[in-house]
């Protein structure tokens, strides 16, 4: 039922009638008996040094050992210290509290796992997503613990009845973020697969349904088979783009641009509380671009300071200009620095209107905090003098006066691009997205290897493709099928 | 039979089968009456192989009517009703009143604890042939006015639909020698479970033409559009397109199919599938010899449309008893389906329920984990239908494991301990086949061997040798290359006796076929059956019920649509899962406040027991 309340969450305006409303198994394969194990990051809202995350299911076991790479489970109930990993590739992620409890003793009456690791988003993120590689586990739908516990008879009276509230906020939020998503990319990408799908698996069922009483023409299967293949490439190619999923882990790429000598390198070394960068008066002292990792307020980001944009007989300056140039264009976030004091100049005019507000309908949708260096030059108490300017913080990197401000206003920025999983779920939004993906595109594979034996186990392979992607864009039901069906085909006797 | 002349098809197949698994008729009598049998779907998996027949309409009747009125204890009386009788309800139950027989169009009574109404189209029934219409239940008979009349004042809701059927033609009118012939199967796949084979062979039953319509036919259709009231009317009709008139409307510029199929063994008629149609007599003509092989067919009997009745199928049980009064049970039509063997199904659950309901025992319930009757009724109680309700395949999720072939093993022993409505015969012989099949698929699933073997032992199965861990048998025989008997051949100990019965030859490749897939759906149909265990009161009046916080609109959906389970409330678009959650807690505390009064009596008896003992003490 949950895993239908989630579907009802994420469109409460449609018709949820399906099909495909029942609750299914959705990671890929549960392993042999028993239901899918559920995950998710169970500790409360808002930053906090340690985080639980907590498992409940068959595989809870499996993923203890997976994540501890070790043998043995530990002693029920008990506190033990662990180095935790990544089961595929072995990396370590953590060092944490891993607590198991064997059912029926413990909050859902299944086998429980609990992690206890340190709060960063990366370091969550990073566990998260290491459960999620682990056969048999998926992450939960609101309430879905709850839910289990109270099958189980764990639960009291009195803890159901502060359920109901609780489902009721938590899916109001995930209906919110659902929606605010679906204004996005990704939700726009997963829009249109679920309407190919749709239309795909609704020309199988025409073809199953009525091709022999009626006449389904030609073709059909072979449309079919195409628009899978298709489907399926279009979503390997959207997995294989880790730099969506890694920010987290890898850190979120912050470039540092701005026209010569106004301080790009300077800045560079105070975030990084070091001097990685050659700092001189000379214009044009950085040619390669300079990397420094560092930790924003629990965020890693790789920050890169470029090349003075400007145009150099030097080459250079050439190639570093350009090499500037890309990297801008892989940006996550842009930190545009300005000499406060030139903003009049040439150059500090063609930068704001190139980089920072380009305008025009091929700007791409990154970033930009635009900081006003060199603040400690300017008149006392005067505003910088130039061209009206988009919103902006001032800094002298010099004094750092602004430099706590610059630094609020990144994390803030940092946080919308990697997501924050201690403020609630873009984190584990962005792992169920891959999820489901995942799992949608497993299914279309598993569709072309069934689809010459028999036709009804490739259509459950679609049906069950359509269903992971129906847990982002919100589930559609037999009904939806059949809507297609009579629109797309004249049926009927 | 009072329109096509045939039964089953892809997804109808289905019903009928679980119908017999009950032991209801149809499925018997068409093995019986049959002329002409094929399995649609051969070349698409055996989950959705749909079992057809051309039947024998007279045939059909005699037979039908043989079996029914040889029935020990059985009473059959033809006449119209025009009314219910009604009385008090039984307090503690839900409904405003209770039936308890009906009155007669002589103005007799008939007393009974249960009625069922299977009042097909002819509640207020209306034929339409072109701009004509008059009432009439089908061509030829009266509709029924004054029952619908009843059911409207006790408050039932009611909606309109509409369906049709085509002219039918003169076979000796028709050229077949320039047409597509189609032959049945051969060897012909019987409908129900008892059969061994059909009564006629395959070399003596008809063959069915197949011819298409042209440009002159939409032509035609175009120029009289509007001598034609049933298409234009705002009646609903179901989205696939039932009349010619509006596959031209909806779909110009194509040709469609048309099968000229025999009406019988000795019967001159020819029904053309694909061709209803509500144009004036003239007209009808005029199209029809504008087909291919028409060109001088002779319409015995017009097409024409008929609009009647339906009540919103919300207002009734997964049972099919009626919220609204007691011990009445409404199937078929009435509920806002078409085809024979929807109304079958409904037929054969209805009147389980009726007699158990006299006897007072529990409702027989199908859910839509256990089979397509379970899907068609829990599809129209909770969802309700705007246009007929016809079963096709791609409404059920669980399509694997609900198939043709295993009717028997998910219903026959249900319908036999439950509701007593299947014979000792048919109780016998699904239990022998199951454990059949149990024996054949674990003696299967031992034989393991490496796939070097497996290459060895039947070179024609497409086993990869490199694999190092050995395949069962059961793995093998999933192979479209492999059937039962080659396992047999090659492995005599134990295989052979598994091999004896081609039927459960067949039945045990179907079971590997989909052996990965069903060990998947059962998870799922477990995790679908425990929300359908978890009842909600049927005495519920969710409008005002002040226990449980629901939304106005919640609420209004659960009073029309009045969910038996948690599950089934689950699946009503618009009920949102907070509201579930409420229900949830609610269920719980329904359940332990009757715990505790059941606990309550039992101290009161402990206390009477003392109070006696003090007593005989003092």
């Amino acid at each position: 039922m949950w895993r239908r309340l989630g579907a009802l969450v994420c469109v409460p305006a449609q018709s949820t009638r399906l099909c495909t409303s029942v609750p299914r198994h959705c990671s890929g394969r549960p392993i042999s008996g028993g239901r899918a194990t559920i995950f998710a990051l169970s500790s409360g809202q808002g930053k906090c040094g340690v985080a639980v995350i907590r498992t409940s299911g068959p595989a809870s076991g499996p993923a203890v050992l997976g994540l501890t790479a070790s043998r043995a489970l530990p002693q029920p109930r008990v506190a033990t210290l662990r180095l935790l990993r990544d089961p595929g590739s072995a990396e370590p992620l953590d060092r944490g509290l891993i607590l198991w409890f064997p059912g029926p003793h413990s909050f859902t009456g299944e086998d429980c796992a609990e992690f206890h690791v340190h709060g960063g988003p990366a370091v969550v993120s990073a566990v998260l997503g290491a459960l999620g590689s682990i056969p048999g586990l998926r992450p939960a739908e609101a309430g879905e613990f709850t839910k289990r516990a109270f099958q189980n008879g764990k639960l009291s009276l009195t803890e159901v009845e502060g359920l109901g509230d609780l489902i009721h906020a938590e899916t109001e939020a995930q209906r919110r973020q659902a929606l605010r998503q679906l204004q996005g990319e990704l939700g726009q990408l997963c829009q249109g697969w679920g309407e190919t799908l749709t239309t795909a698996l609704a020309h199988l069922e025409a073809y199953i349904d009525f091709s022999e009483d009626d006449n389904i023409e030609e073709g059909v299967l072979e449309w079919v088979d195409s628009t899978v293949q298709g489907l399926r490439e279009a979503l390997l190619a959207h997995l294989q783009d880790a730099r969506r999923g890694e920010r987290l882990r890898s850190g979120a790429q912050v470039v540092i641009a701005g026209p010569a000598n106004a301080g790009k390198s300077s800045l560079i070394n105070l975030l990084s509380r070091r001097p990685v960068a050659i700092v001189s008066p000379e214009p044009g002292t950085t040619r390669d671009v300079v990397e420094s990792a560092v930790d924003i307020g629990g965020f890693p980001a790789l920050l890169s300071d470029t090349a003075g944009l400007r145009d150099s007989p030097d080459l250079v300056e050439q190639e570093g200009v350009r090499r500037a140039q890309d990297r801008l264009a892989q940006a996550d976030v842009v930190l545009a620095l300005l000499d406060a004091t030139d903003l009049a100049s040439a150059c500090s005019r063609h930068f704001l209107e190139t980089v920072v507000t380009p305008g025009g309908p091929s700007t791409p949708s990154r970033r930009i905090l635009l900081v006003l260096n060199k603040a400690d030059l300017l008149p006392e108490g005067m505003q910088p003098r130039g061209p009206a300017l988009p919103p902006h913080l001032l800094l002298s990197c010099k004094t750092e006066a602004g430099l706590e401000a610059v630094l609020a206003s990144l994390k803030r920025e940092l946080a919308a691009v990697c997501g924050d999983p201690t403020v609630g779920p873009p984190v584990l939004t962005r792992a169920r997205h891959r999820h489901y993906l995942q799992s949608c595109c497993e299914a279309l594979g598993r569709y072309e290897q069934s689809r010459t034996r028999d036709l009804v186990l490739a259509a459950e392979e679609l049906r069950a493709a359509r269903r992971q992607l129906g847990y982002l864009t919100g589930q559609a039901g037999a009904e939806d099928i059949l809507e297609v069906i009579f629109r797309d085909f004249c049926i009927g006797k | 039979m009072s329109c096509n002349p045939s039964f089953g098809g892809i997804g109808k197949g289905h019903l009928m089968r679980e119908v017999d698994a009950l032991d209801g008729l149809c499925s018997r009598i068409c093995d019986q009456t049959g002329i002409h049998y094929k399995v649609l779907n051969r070349r698409k998996g055996p989950a959705v192989w749909g079992l057809r027949a051309q039947i024998d309409r007279k045939l059909y009747k005699q037979k039908m009517q043989e079996e029914i009125l040889t029935t020990p204890l059985l009473t059959v009386l033809e006449t119209a009703v025009e009314d219910l009788l009604l009385m008090e309800p039984d307090s503690g139950r839900p409904g405003k009143c209770r039936v308890n027989g009906v009155v007669l169009e002589d103005g007799s009574k008939v007393y009974a604890e249960s009625v069922i109404l299977t009042t097909g189209t002819f509640l207020r029934g209306m034929i339409l042939i072109g701009l004509e219409a008059y009432p009439a239940g089908r061509l030829g008979d009266q509709p029924s006015i004054g029952l619908a009349q009843t059911l409207e004042k006790l408050g039932f809701v009611m909606g309109r639909l509409k369906t049709g059927t085509p002219p039918r033609i003169a076979k000796d009118s028709i050229n077949f020698s320039i047409l597509n012939k189609q032959m049945p199967d051969n060897p012909s796949v019987p409908f129900s479970f008892l059969s061994e084979a059909v009564w006629l062979r395959p070399e003596d039953q008809l063959p069915c033409y197949l011819t298409h319509t042209n440009s002159r036919v939409e032509q035609i259709v175009n120029e009289n559009i509007h001598l034609n009231s049933h298409v234009k009317e705002t009646t609903k009709g179901p989205r696939y397109c039932p009349s010619i008139e509006s596959k031209v409307l909806r779909f110009p510029n194509r040709i469609h199919q048309v099968w000229l199929e025999p009406e019988g063994m000795d019967s001159d008629l020819i029904y053309p599938q694909g061709l209803s149609m509500t144009l004036p007599p003239n007209v009808q003509e005029q199209l029809i010899t504008s087909i291919r092989g028409l060109e001088k067919a002779r319409i015995v009997q017009p097409g024409y449309g008929v609009q009647y009745d339906y009540l919103d199928p919300r207002q009734i049980t997964p049972s099919l008893e009626t919220h609204l009064v007691q011990q009445l049970f409404f199937a078929g039509q009435i509920n806002g389906t078409t085809g024979y063997e929807e109304a079958a199904a409904q037929g054969i659950i209805a009147g389980i329920n009726a007699s158990l309901r006299a006897s007072g025992k529990p409702p027989f319930i199908i859910s839509r984990t256990e089979g397509y009757i379970g899907v068609l009724i829990d599809d129209l109680t909770t969802l309700g239908t705007s246009e007929p309700y016809r079963m096709f395949t791609s409404r059920v999720e669980f399509r694997v494991s609900l198939r043709p072939d295993n009717a028997d093993s998910r219903l026959t022993f249900r319908g036999y301990k439950e509701a007593g409505c299947v014979s000792q015969q048919r109780y016998n012989r699904a239990s022998l086949v199951k454990s059949f099949l149990e024996e054949g698929i674990s003696a299967l699933k031992s034989l393991q061997f490496s796939g070097y073997k497996w290459k060895k032992l039947i070179p024609e199965a497409p086993v990869s040798i490199t694999k190092s861990e050995p395949q069962s048998a059961l793995d093998i025989l999933k192979y479209e290359e492999v059937d039962m008997a080659m396992l047999a051949k090659v492995l005599p100990e134990p295989l052979a006796k598994f091999a004896e019965c081609q039927e459960l030859m067949n039945r045990l490749k179907i079971e590997a076929t989909y052996e990965l897939s069903l060990i998947l759906q059962q998870q799922e149909i477990e995790e679908v059956q425990r929300d359908e265990t978890l009842q909600l009161p049927k005495d519920l009046d969710y409008l005002t019920i002040r226990e449980v916080s629901l939304s106005q609109e919640v609420r209004e959906k659960l009073q029309s649509s009045r969910p038996q389970t948690i599950g089934a409330a689950s699946r009503i678009p618009g009920v949102t899962p907070a509201a579930i959650v409420n229900l949830l807690r609610f269920v719980k505390t329904t359940k332990q406040k009757e715990e505790s009064v059941h606990k309550l009596s039992l101290s009161n008896r402990y206390l009477s027991d003392t109070d006696r003992l003090q007593k005989i003490e003092l």
